[in-house]
């Protein structure tokens, strides 16, 4: 696999206010990066948690990730996980919705037959949504896909899953340490084919861990810039083809 | 103190909001689906009910949870505590049933209804589902034929089923949530505020 040297500098600076494309016509082959967009301070929204709270923590990354990938040119978000987890969710509310007006409306020896059905139909559509989550969706956070038309038309398609590392436990200081935080480890991975699908260009996996103090100040206030240079880091390298 | 979190529900977007308000949703739907299964297997129309008044002291008092199950061929036996209610009435009654009567029904041809009672002579007891009843409370004085809306006996259609055990005092949450809807409202605001603010 040959790669075009990319000439583009990484912006750092979080002064410049207004956006700037990368320069596509240095490498026509090669899709912008996450990197080289820029956000304006001024769009920001302040991002601030509760710091005690491990799930508050990664909520708020897991939503800033999000934010970050669906900007114009980048990837646009796929929500079939959502979706799907919508349509059973809602549907099995109906379902016990309908159940108990009918029970109610009904005699109750007349409404058994009809209750029976509502109750198996909503354990169904329960159990269907609770397999789904655990076993199709699991730790997935983000699905996103982009198509470009540079020379031939070029799809990528981008998956995220993240958790939390929790604090080990088989150190041997029973006091909180720097070295002994919980932190948050993504896992990306990246195909990039063309013609519908049918010849792969490029392909990359990596996964990699921080820790929560990183991005978050004492107060709970999320460093975006910091959090969105990683990710952008992590994915224009799996977007290079490195790791497995 | 709401003002982050319309912020946060603008960022996240249309289906996060649906998300949200499905946790809520799903919730009371999980429990109206164990109320209803509860029910199912216990063949009876409300497997929990409150005491309300105190017609069956010193044996329960009002406030007290009782646990309630029917099966479909038993027998009731005098000494049983059953809980009916008659279709139009609000409340269900728990009272002590004080003598049952068997109803045989007659069939028009011959040779099924010989059959039928021949069937019927083997069983130590009759099936209970043609049993008629007459109750009373404990605390009462006289027995409940007035309640019985121009029947004479209660009849096992009426019936929502046999107390099996309680739970003293429990009840009060419920005798409490309908004396006063406020709380009602307030309990059922809270829970939907939290679940639509909690993320998973």
């Amino acid at each position: 696999m040959v790669h075009r040297q990319n000439a583009t500098a990484l912006s750092s600076e979080p002064t410049t206010p207004s956006r700037r494309r990368s320069s596509a016509a240095s490498s026509p082959e090669k899709p912008p990066g996450p990197l080289s967009i820029t956000i304006s301070p001024e769009e920001r929204d302040v991002v601030k948690v509760n710091n005690y709270s491990v799930s508050e923590l990664k909520n708020a990354c897991d939503d800033a990730l999000k934010r970050y990938l669906s900007r114009p040119d980048l990837f646009k978000q796929i929500h079939l996980h959502t979706d799907v987890r919508l349509v059973l969710g809602w549907a099995g509310v109906f379902t016990a919705a309908a159940t108990g007006l009918y029970g109610w409306k009904t005699d109750f020896e007349k409404s058994k037959p009809g209750v029976w059905v509502g109750f198996i139909l909503y354990l169904i559509l329960t159990s269907l949504q609770t397999l789904y989550s655990y076993f199709v969706e699991g730790d997935t956070i983000f699905v996103g896909r982009r198509k470009t038309f540079s020379k031939r038309i070029m799809t990528e398609r981008i998956t995220i899953s993240s958790r939390t590392l929790p604090v080990s436990s088989s150190k041997t200081s029973s006091q909180p340490s720097s070295t002994n935080l919980p932190s948050y480890s993504l896992s990306i991975n990246y195909v990039q084919s063309t013609s519908g699908g049918k010849s792969l260009l490029a392909k990359g996996r990596t996964s990699e861990a921080k820790e929560y103090s990183a991005f978050f100040d004492e107060k709970g206030v999320m460093a975006q810039e910091v959090f969105e240079r990683w990710v952008g880091e992590l994915v224009e390298a799996v977007m290079e083809g490195k790791g497995a | 103190m709401f003002s982050d979190e319309l912020k946060a529900f603008r960022r996240l977007g249309f289906r996060h909001l649906l998300l949200q308000v499905l946790n809520f949703a799903s919730v009371m739907a999980s429990g109206l689906m164990l109320w209803k299964g509860l029910g199912l297997f216990l063949n009876t129309e409300s497997p929990i009910v409150v005491v309300l008044s105190g017609s069956m002291e010193p044996a329960f008092y009002r406030g007290d949870l009782l646990f309630l199950t029917n099966p479909a061929g038993e027998r009731y036996h005098a000494g049983d505590i059953t809980v009916y209610k008659f279709p139009g009435a609000d409340i269900p009654i728990v009272h002590r049933v004080m003598e049952t009567r068997d109803v045989f029904i007659s069939f028009e041809n011959s040779t099924e209804s010989r059959i039928i009672k021949k069937r019927l002579a083997k069983l130590k007891f009759p099936p209970g589902e043609h049993q008629l009843l007459l109750t009373k409370g404990d605390n009462n004085h006289v027995d409940d034929i007035e309640l019985y809306q121009g029947l004479d006996w209660l009849e096992r259609r009426h019936i929502i089923g046999k107390v099996r055990g309680f739970l003293p005092y429990i009840g009060y949450v419920t005798i409490a949530m309908n004396d006063f809807p406020q709380l009602k409202y307030a309990v059922l605001g809270g829970l939907g505020l939290l679940a639509l603010i909690q993320r998973e």
